[in-house]
């Protein structure tokens, strides 16, 4: 069942046998019914996943709900967005996922594999070397700062603001590019030399500031 | 959308501005949080509860909450008064001989109408009589009936049920060997402990808060520090030291 948006910052996830919830820990606002939680670490990927992520620094501990009931999910005040998979897979940080069905799997992947270009977009937009992607069927709840929005791609480029970035679906193509120009070197830049160019078919998220969390 | 330019008779009365914003049709006195008040038109005078309650008895009656004086001021007079708290949504609840109790953090302001007491659970406070107050929350307040569990940190108040009890989730206990660990040492670590709610009434949520230094609690929690033998009182006072130490590394 997919999540239910209860306002900007706050999720409620239905909670049954056959579909327990996965979730940040601490992230559990409220819930009814009879719903049990237990901390997970790496989802059964064994210690060789396990220590994966925790190198990755892509380990959020993560809890599990599971029984019958409804649990609310909400963090720290950010705002959070509902991503239906159908099958396709969601590209985010680790950071980001709130909360998300248990039967989607996830695995950490280093960005590096697309070259030394996507290191540095790494290095850049603070994501680091690794990222997190999702896929399956089932709801995703991630967060973001200031609120979030969708943006389509396709086929025409997108230019997003790499702090701004939140995530991505579908066959995208993501590029850091620097436009450095003279007045940057001379320290009058308009400070969004650095773009990401999202080129493809899917759905790039964007969140409405610039902030870190 | 044009946004409204206001003047004194324009501005709302006893309603919200906008949504993070109120404006308090003033005729006498509310209680209001200290850095609560964002503009006022008027003849308002601000002065500190502590030192108000010298010069009026009735303050004191109304406000029997000693830990959370200091943080308080009375505004008096006519006039318009704007409050506002950080950028949360502020919303306005009217008690008609009712009692609701809330995260002192998160009350904003009441009318002198109203009387504040300290709840038996820490940190937050309880409005008893008839009368208007302002509270803030992070995000819309959600609304929920029991039974139900609320995280300490999501909870923003409750109304017209009994106090909740805390429930421990032996899953989460057994489950987690860091947990336990911790739980032995009387640390918190995660999502075992909640507030268990039953009976008749609501419940006041929201998306837990970005934590705001609470100089208040530091205050309730020594005050109740008091209920130690002056031997165990050393052995917390160690263990305290010990743990600002192991958070400074």
């Amino acid at each position: 069942m997919p999540f239910e948006q209860v306002n900007s910052k706050v999720v409620r996830a239905h909670v049954s046998q056959a579909t327990p919830v996965l979730s940040r820990r601490g992230a559990m606002l409220g819930y009814d019914g009879r719903v049990v939680f237990r901390p997970v670490h790496g989802q059964g990927q064994g210690v060789g996943g396990m220590m994966g992520r925790a190198f990755a620094g892509e380990s959020n501990p993560m809890m599990a709900a599971e029984g019958q009931g409804s649990v609310l999910y909400g963090y720290r005040g950010l705002h959070v967005v509902v991503i239906d998979l159908k099958g396709e897979t969601l590209t985010c940080e680790a950071d980001r996922l709130l909360a998300h069905d248990a039967s989607l799997t996830t695995s950490v992947e280093m960005i590096a594999q697309g070259g030394i270009r996507q290191a540095v977009r790494g290095a850049v937009t603070g994501q680091g070397l690794f990222t997190t992607k999702v896929n399956g069927m089932g709801s995703v709840a991630v967060l973001a700062h200031g609120g979030a929005f969708a943006i389509p791609v396709n086929g025409q480029p997108v230019g997003v603001d790499p702090q701004a970035y939140v995530g991505h679906t579908g066959n995208l193509n993501v590029d850091l590019q620097a436009k450095v120009g003279w007045r940057d070197a001379v320290g009058r830049g308009s400070g969004e030399a650095m773009q990401l160019i999202v080129t493809g078919q899917g759905t790039v998220y964007v969140q409405a500031s610039e902030e870190k969390f | 959308m044009m946004e409204q330019t206001y003047n004194p008779m324009t501005l709302p009365s006893n309603d919200n501005v906008n949504a993070y914003s109120f404006s308090v049709d003033l005729n006498g006195q509310w209680f209001i949080t200290k850095g609560a008040m964002i503009a006022y038109y008027g003849n308002i005078t601000f002065q500190a509860v502590t030192a108000f309650a010298s010069a009026q008895a009735w303050v004191a009656a109304k406000f029997s909450s000693p830990v959370y004086i200091h943080d308080w001021v009375v505004a008096e007079g006519q006039g318009k008064l704007i409050l506002g708290d950080r950028g949360f949504d502020i919303n306005s609840y009217t008690l008609e001989d009712g009692n609701l109790t809330i995260k002192a953090n998160n009350l904003l302001a009441f009318d002198s109408n109203l009387e504040l007491k300290q709840s038996i659970v820490p940190g937050f406070v309880t409005l008893i009589g008839s009368g208007i107050f302002l509270a803030s929350s992070n995000g819309p307040v959600i609304f929920v009936e029991p039974p139900f569990r609320a995280d300490p940190e999501a909870l923003l108040g409750w109304a017209d049920v009994p106090s909740p009890s805390v429930h421990h989730d032996a899953e989460w206990m057994t489950r987690s060997i860091m947990a336990s660990v911790q739980g032995a040492f009387g640390r918190a670590s995660g999502e075992e402990k909640q507030y268990d709610f039953t009976g008749q009434g609501t419940i006041l949520l929201q998306s837990s808060e970005a934590v705001r230094r609470d100089n208040a609690l530091m205050r309730l929690v020594e005050s109740q520090t008091d209920l130690l033998a002056p031997h165990q009182a050393g052995q917390l006072g160690q263990r305290l030291v010990a743990r600002a130490q192991q958070a400074n590394q």
